[in-house]
């Protein structure tokens, strides 16, 4: 089981996302609403795994990607994608996603990609 | 070594999460100064040598002292933390990973770099240094360069020679969506591992999504076998075969999901039902479970009686006598539910002690001492969460009884004593407690070595050694930074012992204490909870609101005297025979009550503080569930707890609150 950060600009999404996990026996060490906090809180609580939401104010998922790629290049993002984002999913996993999970988010799908990105 | 490799999987796992402390720490230090991440490093290293020295895997002993020799020095303020010590220091926590792998496979874990890593290491501290001259630490430093860049060396060298081929053909599973995506993570994640030579269909073709489903990869990695196969085991994956074709003869490696339902060719059914019939001619009577799974099972019981709770109340209110019938069946089956989930994690603490009569041999064996170890109440029972911090604390008193207490066969016989000291190790249940004792007859402690260490740690001063009790002198002993070890053996003697036996223990909810008499022995005493999930607490009411305080905290209860009561400083105090204790009303919390004239005396390390109350309703065993996940933390307040009736009562963090002043 893994610790968990949750990176999405919206609450609900965030409390969504963190019930699943939560459910399937996962720490959520930090929630960030954007990309610039989703850096910061990496480093600060250096989760096992982050999900990603692509977009957001400010700073969007792949830049974020990129920044916490670049502070630890071993960091599992998981993205979470919106149906019809497959060019941003593409961009994402060539900058090192190691996965994705699509909204609206399905407990056993999203728990299953956990599963496998952390046993990775 | 067959006794040993039982405790494999146990010493992988909490040695990982040791280096796992390290790499966090050295990260931390290296942006900023932190004195608590230099401690956390020296602890981990610290447990982890002494846990690889029980295991025997002298490679990692030997790394984790050299590690714990440089914490050592930079504690005291001897050494500063640099750029390339840190180079040299990430380098030895990634050996350490890349060692701990090899532990994990079966292997020894000494790589064939080891000695020159642990020599660098060495010379930083200048043990070795005595003949180096000003420059020394700028040589020490080129030389690890050196030894660095020749670890790099050694790579890209093997990388040339070993690099091994494989051709690794996929079939993505039906159900897959967006199959071109998952492909693409598939190919990067190989990609990390080597060299994709070659992607059939091509790589664009794969990634736009144009192909059947089928893709074929040729990979040059230096990574094993069971690397690609995680890499490629998904569920997105219905069948993966991984060929080595350096060595043609192995026979590929097929990884297929069963869940698949998918048309088996005649030759593919036989094996399995082969296999079938095999399974069938033994009767399982066990099953292993990861104990994650338990946890998340007493999670599920613990919402569980929270939400019969819920019911209960609900059926209270809305007065439904039918509903109430029921649900005192529902509660009868949730505590069996409960109890049985309890007893399921229950372990022996054969399963720890086994491993020491070893310990004690070899430890005895190497400081020339004979020592007869005596077990009893193996069979006592303890919830694993506990067993499993309980380890290295009882690992560190023992060897510190072999190391400090018993004394050698000429000198016990001198003083009358048997040539064979005893050394006793013995656990007990009592009433809600597991106490686990141990006792050896060495020579004790001696109070007057304890106080001149003290002074010449700065810890007091002569005239106020002077008039320590003998108690109080002995537990200096959990001071942190405390030693009375005049020489340093690599078992134990570095003063980080018995305060981390202390915080461990007391993390776990218990207590320590030790007795001892010169010149007769020491005895230390454990006094533990069963399981750390049940709690008993002392249900109190403040301003009319219900409050739990974990009775491992409540010292006392008394009758709050208002003419005791004085004003010091701005803050209340309360005069209890001869002892002045601060007074809070908790008025933040609970609100201003008038009725308060109970006093709740609460301890924590040794510190102690008062609360007033206006009601003990009594104790009670309750489950306590973390707030963290649902409102954040809440100072003053370590978590709720839902007693029978419903209602969701606040568990007084009484550390955090002992330690705020």
């Amino acid at each position: 089981m893994g610790r968990i950060l949750i990176v999405d600009d919206t609450l609900f999404m965030r409390t969504l996302l963190k019930n699943i996990l939560f459910s399937g026996g996962h720490d959520i060490v930090g929630e960030a609403g954007d990309g610039d906090e989703a850096i910061a809180k990496y480093q600060e609580l250096k989760p096992d795994l982050v999900t990603m939401d692509v977009v957001m104010p400010k700073v969007n998922g792949i830049e974020a990607l990129k920044g916490i790629k670049s502070f630890d290049p071993n960091a599992k993002v998981v993205m979470c994608t919106a149906v019809g984002q497959e060019q941003m999913v593409k961009l994402a996993i060539k900058t090192g996603a190691k996965g994705y999970i699509v909204k609206p988010f399905q407990a056993p799908k999203v728990l299953e990609e956990i599963k496998n990105v952390l046993g990775s | 070594m067959s006794e040993l490799d039982a405790y494999r999987s146990l010493y992988i796992a909490e040695s990982r999460e040791n280096h796992e402390n390290i790499v966090k720490n050295l990260l931390v230090l290296e942006s900023e100064a932190s004195d608590e991440a230099i401690a956390e490093i020296f602890r981990s290293a610290h447990s982890l040598k002494g846990m690889s020295a029980s295991m025997d895997f002298k490679g990692m002993e030997r790394l984790c002292h050299a590690m714990e020799d440089i914490f050592q020095e930079i504690r005291n303020g001897k050494m500063a933390v640099t750029h390339t010590l840190m180079d040299t220091l990430l380098f030895a926590s990634d050996m350490m990973e890349t060692m701990l792998d090899d532990i994990e496979a079966g292997g020894p874990g000494v790589p064939e770099d080891l000695d020159e890593l642990v020599d660098c290491l060495k010379k930083w501290i200048g043990r070795k240094a005595g003949d180096m001259p000003e420059e020394g630490a700028d040589r020490a430093s080129s030389e690890i360069g050196e030894c660095i860049a020749q670890g790099d060396l050694s790579t890209t060298v093997e990388e040339k020679q070993a690099l091994n081929r494989y051709r690794i053909t996929l079939c993505m599973s039906d159900q897959c969506d967006n199959r071109n995506l998952r492909a693409m993570i598939i190919l990067q994640n190989l990609e990390e591992l080597g060299r994709l030579e070659k992607v059939t269909p091509d790589r664009s073709i794969v990634e736009d999504g144009e192909f059947d489903g089928l893709f074929t990869v040729e990979l040059a990695s230096d990574a094993g076998i069971e690397a690609i196969k995680t890499v490629t085991s998904s569920s997105d994956i219905k069948e993966a075969v991984v060929e080595d074709q350096a060595s043609p003869a192995s026979p590929p490696a097929v990884i297929r999901k069963t869940a698949e339902p998918t048309v088996q060719k005649e030759d593919e059914k036989r094996p399995s039902q082969r296999a079938e019939k095999v399974e069938k001619g033994r009767e399982v009577k066990n099953i292993r479970v990861d104990i994650s799974r338990l946890d998340v099972m007493m999670n599920l019981v613990e919402d569980l009686v929270i939400n019969r709770g819920r019911i209960t109340e609900i059926a209270r209110e809305h007065q439904m006598k039918d509903l109430d019938e029921t649900l005192n069946m529902i509660g009868r089956s949730v505590s069996d539910l409960q109890n049985l989930m309890m007893n399921i994690r229950m372990i022996p603490l054969t399963h720890i002690f086994n491993r020491f009569p070893r310990t004690v041999r070899d430890i005895a064996n190497r400081e020339g001492k004979e020592v007869e170890f005596i077990i009893e109440g193996g069979d006592t029972e303890l919830d694993r969460s506990v067993m499993d911090g309980l380890n290295d604390p009882l690992l560190h008193l023992i060897r510190n009884a072999i190391d400090h207490g018993i004394e050698r066969p000429e000198i016990r016989e001198a003083a009358g004593k048997a040539r064979k000291g005893t050394l006793r190790l013995s656990a007990r249940r009592d009433r809600d407690n597991v106490i686990i004792t141990i006792e050896d007859d060495g020579k004790g402690i001696s109070a007057e070595k304890v106080k001149k260490k003290a002074i010449e740690r700065g810890l007091i001063s002569e005239a106020e050694a002077q008039v320590l009790s003998r108690e109080e002198t002995i537990d200096f002993l959990f001071r942190p930074g405390f030693s009375t070890a005049e020489s340093i053996t690599d078992i134990s003697g570095r003063g980080v012992g018995l305060d981390v036996v202390r915080t461990t223990i007391e993390s776990l909810k218990g207590t320590i204490k030790v007795e001892s008499t010169e010149g007769e022995g020491s005895r230390f005493e454990l006094l533990l909870p069963p399981t750390m999930a049940i709690v008993t607490v002392m249900m109190v009411r403040i301003n009319g609101r219900r409050c739990a305080i974990p009775v491992h905290n409540v010292v006392e209860v008394a009758s709050l005297e208002q003419e005791y009561i004085h004003t010091i400083g701005g803050h209340e105090t309360i005069l209890l025979r001869n002892e002045v204790l601060p007074l809070d009303r908790l008025d933040d919390m609970f609100g201003r009550s008038d009725r308060t004239d109970i006093l709740v005396v609460l301890q924590h390390q040794n510190r102690k503080r008062s609360i007033a109350v206006d009601l003990i309703e009594g104790q009670q065993e309750v489950v306590i569930k973390p707030l963290s996940t649902v409102v954040g933390s809440c100072r003053g307040v370590s978590g709720v707890t839902i007693p029978g009736d419903g209602e969701v009562v606040p568990v007084l963090d009484v550390n955090a609150l002992i330690k705020e002043t």
